[in-house]
């Protein structure tokens, strides 16, 4: 198990050096940051300077190298634009991506896997053909789309909810969360739901799809002619074996939702690091693009792992 | 917005006591002015980055030796009074006496030595504003003097955003030069003597400002707190604006500015900014690179082809059709109001496709030819569409246009290195006077001598490479004016760029909420009313 574990990491290890390496050769399509941190007066020569300064007239592979070097001694360096570190950018913005993301996956977890059951088990009621067109209404607009229908109905027309920010948050150390209050959690809603939208519609045509399967096969016919009761066949039996494929997607999605989550960040202005690294497109900030993407690499490794080790407990057979 | 009620701490500090360093809330209270703007200032030290959104912000916070008033033109602020030195060039200036750094610290000449010396550091993108400067001294506690290397009559103009920081405070905290990689003390913290103090920052999430009680001017705003947050998406924008959330967003897209002015309790505020949107060419280019007809020559060398292109561009059915009405053709790299405006060429080029085709003709290309035109498509109002307009428009009179549009982020790499026919460009001038855009744009480039920078397409005129030195030396008014004015003509008559209006500037506010619009795009709190 152990070995796993470590196998796994020093494979990341590799994930990431390809990732910083492809974004690296990226980089230089992206713009020059020189003309984005210097004004219009600036002269010819003082850019030149400094370009020479920041090391940017190096060849690529040298650029590469010390970007590696660095971030593998812990010095993620410092933001082209706003001269801070790059490891403190990224680290204060992590807690507001990740909370969004648990919630928009909560969300699709707690309507989805219902709705998925109900569905599959009247598959031409009323209910089910409406739920099934809404979610692929759902599913086929795209997500800023969904963010400003959302922000104008709730937030404009209706006043109800914030349209941007996240409200009140609090500190607890480093971590600054926005579940402890109740401002927080009203700014959270919107974001979340248009973040977990897609996966709530995945989610609910898997374990539709999973459970009209299980529920054909031979042990569920032989537990309803035993004479179990239907409520626990369907949520201990059948929905239980359900599972396995479920949380395989899902937990891959996580890694997507936390990726993909830029989009929703920019519609709601939600301080998170997706929205720092569109504003690093913006501005050609070399180091927190690299960094931020070397994180997000990590980040997929992680999750792929911690559903590796879901499924030992998940599933019985695969402790033998 | 509520203030986090001691149940929520004290419920918070029991559950996890166990894993808290410390326990803190952020919130808000009511009476706080917000705003919200498309970019974060990227930093809160004055002299680092000469950018509009650093200046705008951080001249409710720091303070220059003048600064400008509503309409633009100079004022005392932190010196009283000036006037040119005697026997010399440049420029003394009496300082105000009893004012104050935020910290307490009195404000004095050596405070303005220093600044000077950090703000032309070569760790300061704003350097390039005292390139004329040769010397300064001080004269006693309240007199300074700025020597220059020639005479310079529009010294003190230039120098309206060049802020004043804190000599022993600089020094005290390690901030004696602007950070140039690593961020330093003034990047996050301010101590300056304007209206406002910081009172807290997060980089592109929130900053706070608060008024400070120990400023010399008598305050004008009514504003208790200020809280900026930047706000990217154009459309999040509207929307935080009129569910109530913010006060006041600049700018918006014109494309909204109706559905704000249609609801009740919010307001519009449209002015003109003082950037003209122009064309460009590239004068010493050989050969066109993207002609699929020309490829042995670069018949816009020629200054009848240039010409032919300006006669051929509708600006009337532009302002209509993409503007609302809403633009002001330009005649010259300027707008009217400008110091230095040439009123003898207000006239621009008028739209005649007729007049274009004989030109074409006498040029020797009755047919026209093809040519790439370059566009931004992120940077100025409209951009894209309006190089669209203007392509098809060129293509009427037979200057087929080949569009190509791109982010602002690469574009002016792309210029520098020559990679274009024709190209888009917008320039403000950043000393609110025609000097300015005749030493960026129309003057040859001279990397020595640090001018025409952004003369991408390399227009050279021996004549206004001539004038250039003799306009930023003038004293006398009707002279100087006289010698603007022959540029202004030579580059109308050779079209060296192609003038095409004055960007639109629109800003929206809700209704109780009063303020100046500066054509500069800055917005200070100190003009603000909130009813």
């Amino acid at each position: 198990m152990f070995y796993f574990i470590y196998k796994r990491l020093i494979q990341s290890v590799f994930v990431m050096l390809a990732v910083a390496f492809l974004a690296f050769s990226l980089f230089r399509f992206v713009g020059d940051p020189i003309t984005q941190m210097t004004g219009v007066e600036t002269s010819v020569v003082d850019q030149e300077r400094l370009r020479e300064e920041l090391g940017l007239n190096d060849p690529f592979i040298s650029q590469f190298g010390r970007f590696t070097v660095d971030m593998l001694q812990g010095d993620f360096g410092y933001s082209f634009r706003t001269r801070q570190p790059v490891a403190e950018m990224i680290a204060s913005r992590i807690p507001a991506t990740l909370e969004l993301g648990v919630v928009a996956l909560l969300i699709s977890l707690v309507v989805g896997i219902p709705a998925g059951v109900y569905t599959a088990l009247r598959p031409r009621g009323v209910i089910t053909q409406t739920i099934l067109m809404t979610t692929l209404i759902g599913i086929s607009i795209p997500t800023f789309v969904i963010g400003i229908m959302l922000i104008f109905l709730f937030g404009v027309q209706l006043g109800w909810l914030p349209t941007f920010g996240r409200g009140e948050t609090v500190n607890i150390g480093f971590w600054e969360s926005s579940f402890f209050s109740i401002d927080g959690w009203r700014a959270l809603i919107l974001p979340a739901v248009t973040l977990g939208v897609y996966q709530l519609t995945l989610t609910m045509r898997l374990v539709r799809a999973q459970m009209m399967d299980v529920m054909r096969s031979d042990y569920i016919r032989f537990a309803t002619a035993r004479g179990v009761p239907m409520r626990q066949l369907y949520f201990r039996h059948a929905l239980a074996n359900t599972m396995v494929p479920v949380i395989t997607i899902i937990g891959l999605q996580f890694g997507g939702v936390i990726a993909f989550s830029i989009v929703t960040e920019s519609v709601f202005q939600w301080p998170g690091m997706g929205l720092l690294f569109l504003e690093s497109i913006r501005f050609v900030d070399i180091p927190v693009m690299g960094v931020y993407l070397v994180v997000i690499a990590f980040f997929f490794v992680v999750v792929n792992l911690l559903v590796d080790l879901l499924y030992v407990a998940i599933d019985p057979r695969l402790r033998v | 917005m509520k203030k986090p009620s001691l149940r929520h701490s004290a419920l918070l500090s029991s559950v996890l006591v166990s894993l808290v360093a410390g326990v803190s809330a952020t919130g808000a209270s009511a009476e706080t002015f917000r705003w919200a703007s498309n970019t974060d200032p990227q930093t809160m030290d004055p002299h680092a980055v000469n950018s509009a959104p650093v200046l705008s912000f951080l001249n409710n916070v720091y303070e220059g030796l003048v600064r400008r008033g509503e309409a633009m033109a100079i004022e005392p602020s932190l010196a009283t009074s000036w006037e040119p030195l005697v026997g010399k060039n440049g420029w003394r200036f009496h300082l105000r006496k009893n004012v104050t750094f935020q910290d307490g610290a009195a404000f004095t000449a050596e405070d303005v030595l220093f600044s000077y010396q950090r703000a032309s550091s070569e760790a300061a993108d704003v350097r390039s504003w005292f390139a004329p400067v040769a010397d300064v001294k001080v004269v006693d506690e309240y007199t300074i003097d700025f020597v220059t290397k020639a005479p310079n009559p529009l010294f003190p103009d230039s120098i309206a955003n060049f802020m004043i920081l804190d000599k022993g405070w600089a020094e005290k905290n390690n901030a004696a030069l602007p950070a140039s990689d690593a961020e330093n003390f003034a990047t996050m913290n301010v101590n300056g003597t304007g209206p406002f103090v910081l009172s807290s920052r997060d980089p592109g999430v929130k900053t706070v400002l608060k008024p400070y009680s120990g400023w010399w001017d008598t305050a004008t705003h009514n504003v208790t707190e200020a809280v900026f947050t930047p706000i990217g998406n154009p459309a999040t924008g509207i929307a935080a604006l009129l569910s109530g959330e913010i006060d006041f967003i600049q700018p918006i897209p014109l494309q909204d500015a109706k559905q704000v002015e249609s609801r009740k309790g919010f307001k519009i505020l449209e002015g003109e900014e003082t950037r003209v949107i122009m064309f460009g060419f590239g004068h010493e280019h050989e050969k066109l690179l993207y002609s699929s007809d020309v490829k042995d020559a670069n018949p816009f060398k020629d200054p009848r082809v240039r010409l032919a292109a300006s006669h051929a561009i509708n600006m009337a059915s532009i302002d209509r059709v993409l503007f609302r009405g809403k633009i002001e053709a330009a005649s010259q790299l300027v707008p009217a109001g400008i110091s230095g405006y040439s009123e003898e060429n207000a006239a621009r080029h008028e739209y005649d496709p007729k007049r274009s085709k004989e030109l074409l003709a006498e040029a020797g290309y009755p047919n026209g030819f093809s040519f790439g035109l370059k566009c931004t498509n992120d940077r100025y109002i409209n951009d894209e569409a309006l190089c669209r307009a203007a392509a098809s428009m060129l293509s009427a009179v037979g200057l087929k246009a080949k569009l190509s549009t791109g982010p602002v982020r690469d574009y002016w790499t792309q210029l520098r290195a020559d990679d274009f026919d024709m190209y888009l460009l917008g320039w403000s001038p950043g000393t609110f006077d025609m000097e300015h855009p005749i030493r960026f744009l129309l003057h040859s480039q001279d990397d020595v001598k640090k001018l025409g920078s952004w003369n991408f397409g390399n227009y050279s005129n021996a004549r206004v490479d001539e004038l250039l030195p003799l306009i930023q030396q003038e004293i006398n008014p009707t002279n100087r004016q006289n010698l603007i004015d022959e540029v202004v003509s030579i580059s109308q008559k050779e079209a060296a760029y192609i003038p095409l209006y004055t960007q639109p500037l629109i800003w929206a506010t809700k209704e109780n909420v009063d303020m100046t619009q500066r054509a500069d795009n800055f917005f200070l709190l100190r003009w603000v009313t909130v009813n």
